[in-house]
């Protein structure tokens, strides 16, 4: 299907058939409700016909029994029925929300191209959260049909004119109200947008305090605190008034609309065509109507968004894998060597490059592009333009996704911690012991990070590990990676925010822990640098220079001021 | 229309709505404190940051609407009057009845036809006057009220807002503001007119007959149980559903955030275990929330039914003795039903009000701390020296991360701050910019100390640049002008140039005006601190300090910011909080810290020569420029200077996985002896250029 064609209708008609029983038993119950509340004022003019008018007692009893029961039936009928569509409406939300994220997180990627998190979260939360309220919503738009429909009965049961009066009279009166509000609600949704600013303001001001503390700058954030909140509050009046003007047309055409069917019902009973106890109920009739008719409205309203919002899902549940898997396997036990030929993919150019079994190599590329294609092929993130990549002689498009990972470790330099324990985060799922992992932490300097914590290895970080600095956070993603113990292992820049004293030790140790298994670093820093067996500098997309650290810096002026600048 | 019966309300959409995701997160790599984790509620240990009393809110609301005062007057009058008149569209109805009983002929119609209709068009206008003067009394208090709240908040100490964690400042923030706000627009206006509607309906129904009122009161006692019932349930499920959905949205954003990480390590079945797991949760407490709400408006139906009954009975019986008129009576029936969704919408909106209220509580608790004195009249410093004299700070009574340091830098000076993690720079950095008072010991910035100077002189004399950028969101002009309020185009561009950024400003779609930040143009980690380094320029304080301010960019971009921060601190007094030698070896004087005490300071080539732990680290950094043969070697020699590694460092120059293991060991299950700072340190040759008092030991 083409990435384009996405129009949410296969979603939302999966949500809704998902919750099919659900919804057609909330269905009849909805419009159990609607009729026992169109029947109220019903039950009310018999009464004051028939009890009222007349004085009998048995008549009064017998009909608030009557009432009694309509009573006990429509808050059975609504409490039954929001349950089953709320429920319903969670559930379809919930399913869909596990589907994206299965999907977002397949290991053959593609649908986080070019989304952001937070808009990715905001799909999974408030888009699949709108098409299950467009499938719980369901109901209650049968529902307004059913109370429409036996409400049309009933008035033209009462009489046939003041029923098409009623009936004819309500769609044009909405439409009346809609055409008077719809400029007004166009202006006030850009001015609610302008009139929120002023929270956004804050929260970012507020989010950024220790910056504003750090240059003084105090006075004048709240100067323009100040100016920002005075536009809001101009915005927010603006958009009040149109609110305000728009519910004002609305009662008073309702009520003008009303009055008519008092008058024409008037008449009628001055007539004799209908009795006092027929007004009555044709008047309440004409008020409850409004009801089911705004009620389809809102169904509408909410349908067309939650078509909107299913559009979306489906643009990402239908966002084409960024790599297809193929069925061969790496043969037993794996070498770990990586052989890349006339591999051109985003930035690079035809790049060759062996990396023996065991060794520990170095990568230098200056443009952080060549860097990242690179990486981006090695985890087989993206499949190279042009070239092939193979491990152990077997290329990589042959092999599932999922199972080169097993092998081939690429650490990217952001690499982001989880918002769970310390320890948690390093075993990365293997349910290794401390113990086990005690060698990679020591490695790559975390257990200082972790001695330095309230609760040591079982301290829980922040989302992203954003409570640690970023030197700390750098250190226990390095122990992540160490720990996973792959065949072949690729860091880029595992180091930056590290103090050299700790780059030292790490770099000497890394050495150590993978001594046996092919390793990659990727990265400018000289520390990590003079441990590898070789280096190879990449310039242009392609391998320019290579050789032994030590031998570069003596001979190779562009790498000199590369690393060492 | 009903809110609870006809549309449903569904427990899930209140209480999420309160909580809207922004559809663009903060970019990554840049620090943003983060609301739920930091979570006050998870660490009992921390001083939240106040909340008011009943009183103290009632008493700030008192003061707010004050000012208001005609305005209020006015918003309840005119919606009172069209209120009031719209009630009588009921007996005018009623009147039409009773003209139809009596047979008056369709002449007589035309009056009540008329009034109707004017009834109708009264009620409208004044519904809209009405609704807007509410909305601009209570957006011009809500206006008042967060103004207030942010003055306060951004005065507040930063050691307080951190003693209470950030996360309580944001929250109150985003959270409460937007709950007030909320409140205000939907709830409020809709309260005042049901309520209203609610008062005058029963004051009609007295008019029509006393007995009618009584009959309509008999509802009351139902609706007063169903409301205690509601309330008492429904705040920890909303609650409960709020925390719930903030923690899925947080699993969503870890997972979705980290994908890259999750596909690497294979993550992927773990992590949407865990997004199933907390949608799961939020599920649950969105149904329970909905029992709760079907609870409470299954209750009100007992009481319309009670109300409505009684009502036609007291007509059936009045009708009897001819006290009233079926037209009267039929008039105090539809009264009551037109009473049905009024009352259910103001009771359920009680629960809103409640909220608010918290809400509100904590605005005004923040509102009324003391904060900083201000600015303007704060002494000067007059020049750019700094003075730390027998300085000591800890985080925790008892483990001091700084202890006895002293420290003179002449103005103009260029130090560089070095040392392992932990060894106590950003401390010192913190101390000196004022975020943390010290616990011992004095500073004096520009001659005079710091108490003299208060918060405001200390931050005109020191501008602080730590690791954590903060891109503010609008303009990119406007986030320079933060440092410098009024600063021409001209000053701006110069600021850039100066840090030579203005190429890639230039370079925006929209320059200089390119919106940034959050919502806005997403700037690389790099960029971000091209522009603290930019309003630092234009801050122009005499003393400057940077600490890591280069560390999270990347190789790359970390040159290319030391470069910039070199050109940032020309002519003024630069601390530098070093991570990488080379910029050490750049300033007039390395000051090397272990363990929260000076170890040695002098000129590169001084430390250099004595041989002391700074040659070490230099030793260790030129080894590996060299990429000579022993360069495995001293970068363990180097680590010896750290505290953890002193007590194995010997003899472990060819160190092999086993020795590393029990180094592990000893550290994991002996971290007191890492952090000690009775640890005895190692070998200090550097006597010569130690500065003397820190050299006690």
């Amino acid at each position: 299907m083409p990435a384009g064609g996405a129009t949410g209708g296969s979603v939302l008609r999966g949500a809704i058939r998902g919750e099919r029983r659900g919804v057609i038993g909330a269905s009849f119950l909805a419009s159990t409700h609607q009729v026992c509340e169109a029947l109220v004022p019903v039950v009310i003019g018999v009464i004051i016909d028939e009890a009222v008018a007349t004085g009998s007692t048995g008549t009064l009893l017998r009909w608030l029994l009557v009432l009694a029961v309509l009573f006990l039936v429509l808050s059975s009928a609504y409490r039954i029925c929001a349950r089953i569509t709320e429920a319903a409406a969670e559930r379809a939300a919930h399913a869909l929300r596990l589907e994206l994220s299965t999907r977002v997180l397949d290991p053959r990627g593609g649908a986080d191209a070019d989304r952001l998190p937070g808009a990715l979260t905001s799909i999974a939360t408030n888009d699949a959260r709108r098409v299950g309220a467009a499938a719980g919503v369901l109901p209650y738009g049968t529902a307004a049909l059913a109370a429409l429909a036996l409400s049309a009965v009933l008035l033209l049961r009462i009489s046939v004119p003041l029923g098409l009066l009623v009936l004819l009279g309500i769609p044009p009166l909405l439409w009346l109200g809609h055409r008077i509000s719809r400029p007004l609600e166009r202006r006030s949704e850009t001015e609610q947008d302008r009139a929120a600013h002023a929270s956004g303001v804050a929260a970012d001001l507020v989010a950024g305090l220790r910056v504003l503390k750090g240059m003084g700058a105090e006075s004048a954030a709240v100067a323009r605190y100040r100016g920002t909140s005075q536009d809001s509050l101009g915005a927010a009046l603006r958009a009040a008034r149109s609110r305000a003007g728009h519910e004002g047309a609305v009662l008073s055409l309702t009520g003008v609309f009303i009055a008519l069917i008092g008058l024409a019902g008037a008449y009628l009973a001055m007539r004799g065509d209908i009795s006092v106890g027929e007004l009555v109920a044709a008047v309440g009739l004409a008020q409850f109507l409004i009801g089911p008719f705004q009620l389809l409205t809102y169904v509408n309203a909410e349908y067309a968004q939650g078509r909107a919002s299913a559009r979306r899902i489906e643009e990402v549940l239908a966002s084409p894998a960024a790599v297809e898997p193929g069925g061969a396997t790496v043969p037993e036990p794996v070498a770990g060597s990586i052989r890349l030929s006339g591999v051109s993919h985003g930035a690079l150019r035809g790049l060759d490059l062996d990396l023996a079994p065991g060794s520990l190599t170095g990568v230098v590329a200056r443009d952080p592009a060549v860097a990242g294609a690179l990486l981006r092929c090695l985890a087989r993130e993206s499949d190279p333009e042009e070239g092939s990549l193979s491990l152990d002689g077997v290329p990589l498009t042959g092999l599932d996704p999922d199972a080169l990972r097993r092998l081939v470790l690429v650490a990217p330099h952001d690499a982001d911690l989880f918002e769970t324990s310390l320890l948690d985060n390093v075993r990365a799922g293997t349910g290794a012991s401390p113990e086990e992992i005690a060698p990679a932490l020591a490695a790559s300097a975390a257990d200082d990070v972790a001695a330095l914590l309230p609760e040591g290895l079982d301290t829980v970080l922040a989302e992203r590990g954003r409570s640690l600095s970023g030197g700390q956070r750098q250190r226990v993603a390095l122990a992540r990676a160490l720990a996973a113990d792959r065949p072949v292992l690729v860091l880029h820049d595992p180091s930056t925010a590290v103090d050299t004293v700790t780059e030292s030790r790490i770099a000497a140790r890394l050495r150590e822990i993978r001594r046996g298994r092919t390793t990659v670093l990727v990265t400018t820093s000289p520390a990590l640098l003079a441990v590898t067996d070789r280096v190879v500098v990449l310039d242009g997309g392609t391998v320019s220079n290579e050789g032994p650290h030590a031998r570069l810096v003596a001979e190779d002026a562009s790498y000199r001021a590369a690393v060492l600048a | 229309m009903s809110t609870g019966r006809d549309t449903t309300a569904p427990a899930a959409a209140r209480s999420t709505e309160a909580q809207p995701l922004s559809e663009d997160v903060p970019p990554r790599g840049e620090e943003r404190t983060d609301p739920t984790m930091s979570d006050p509620a998870k660490s009992p240990e921390r001083t939240l940051l106040p909340t008011a009393s009943g009183a103290e809110t009632l008493a700030a609301v008192r003061g707010m609407l004050h000012g208001q005062r005609l305005l209020a007057l006015g918003a309840v009058g005119v919606l009172v009057a069209g209120t009031g008149i719209g009630l009588l569209t009921a007996p005018l109805l009623g009147h039409i009845v009773d003209l139809v009983v009596e047979d008056r002929g369709t002449g007589s119609l035309h009056l009540p036809m008329v009034l109707l209709v004017v009834v109708a068009l009264v009620r409208g206008g004044a519904t809209a006057l009405g609704s807007s003067l509410v909305a601009r009394l209570g957006e011009t208090v809500l206006a008042a009220l967060r103004e207030r709240f942010i003055e306060r908040a951004l005065r507040l100490p930063l050691e307080r807002v951190e003693e209470a964690g950030s996360g309580d400042l944001v929250s109150r923030v985003t959270g409460d503001v937007s709950t007030i706000a909320k409140s205000v627009r939907q709830a409020l206006p809709e309260f005042a007119r049901s309520t209203l509607t609610i008062l005058l309906t029963l004051v009609g129904l007295a008019v029509l007959d006393w007995r009618f009122l009584l009959a309509a009161l008999l509802a009351m006692p139902v609706q007063w149980l169903s409301v205690r019932w509601y309330l008492r349930r429904a705040a920890p499920v909303y609650a409960a559903h709020r925390v719930a959905t903030g923690a899925l949205q947080h699993q969503l954003l870890d997972s979705m955030g980290g994908v890259r990480t999750v596909r690497a390590f294979r993550l992927n079945e773990a992590h949407t275990e865990l997004v199933a797991r907390r949608s799961q949760s939020a599920v649950d407490l969105a149904v329970r929330g909905t029992r709760v709400v079907t609870g409470f408006f299954s209750r009100l139906n007992l009481a319309e039914f009670i109300g409505l009954s009684a009502v036609l009975v007291t007509g059936f019986w009045l009708v009897d003795r001819e006290t009233v008129s079926i037209g009267t009576a039929t008039a105090a029936a539809l009264y009551f039903h037109s009473l049905f969704n009024p009352i259910n919408a103001a009771l359920f909106l009680i629960d809103d009000a409640q909220s608010a209220g918290a809400s509100l509580a904590r605005l005004v608790g923040v509102s009324s701390l003391a904060g900083e004195p201000d600015a303007e009249d704060a002494p000067r410093p007059v020049d750019g020296t700094v003075e730390v004299s027998g300085l000591g700070y800890s985080y925790v009574s008892g483990h001091p991360v700084l202890e006895g340091v002293d420290l003179k830098v002449a103005g103009g000076e260029r130090i560089a701050l070095v040392g392992a993690s932990g060894a106590g720079k950003t401390t010192l950095a913190k101390l000196i910019a004022g975020v943390h008072q010290p616990s011992a010991g004095t500073i004096r910035l520009g001659g005079t100390g710091t108490g003299e100077l208060g918060p405001a002189g200390i931050r005109r004399a020191v501008t602080l640049i730590s690791q954590e950028v903060h891109v503010f969101a609008g303009p990119l002009a406007e986030d320079l002008r933060l440092a410098r309020p009024g600063a021409t185009e001209e000053e701006l561009r110069a600021a850039l140039t100066a840090v030579d950024a203005l190429d890639w400003v230039g370079a925006l779609p929209e320059g200089l005006d390119t919106v940034v930040g959050e919502g806005g143009h997403r700037l690389t980690v790099t960029q971000a601190q091209h522009l603290a380094l930019a309003r630092l320029v234009l801050a122009d304080p005499p003393i400057a300090i940077l600490d890591e301010a280069t560390a999270d960019a990347g190789s790359a971009g970390a040159r290319v910011l030391e470069a910039a921060a070199l050109r940032a601190l020309e002519g003024r007094t630069g601390l530098l909080v070093a991570h990488r030698l080379p910029q050490a070896a750049t300033a007039d004087r390395v000051v090397v810290l272990d363990r929260g005490r000076v170890v040695e300071t002098g000129t590169h080539e001084q430390l250099v020569a004595a041989g002391g732990r700074y040659a070490a680290l230099w030793t260790a950094w030129s080894d590996s420029r060299k990429g000579g043969e022993g360069s495995g070697v001293v970068p363990e020699q180097a680590g010896a200077a750290e505290p953890g590694a002193a007590k194995s460092g010997e003899g472990r120059a060819h160190s092999v996985p086993a020795a590393d293991k029990s180094a592990a060991g000893s550290a994991a299950s002996e971290p007191e002896a890492a952090k000690s700072p009775s640890a005895p340190a190692a070998s200090d040759p550097g006597a010569a250029a130690r500065e003397p008092v820190a050299a006690e030991d």
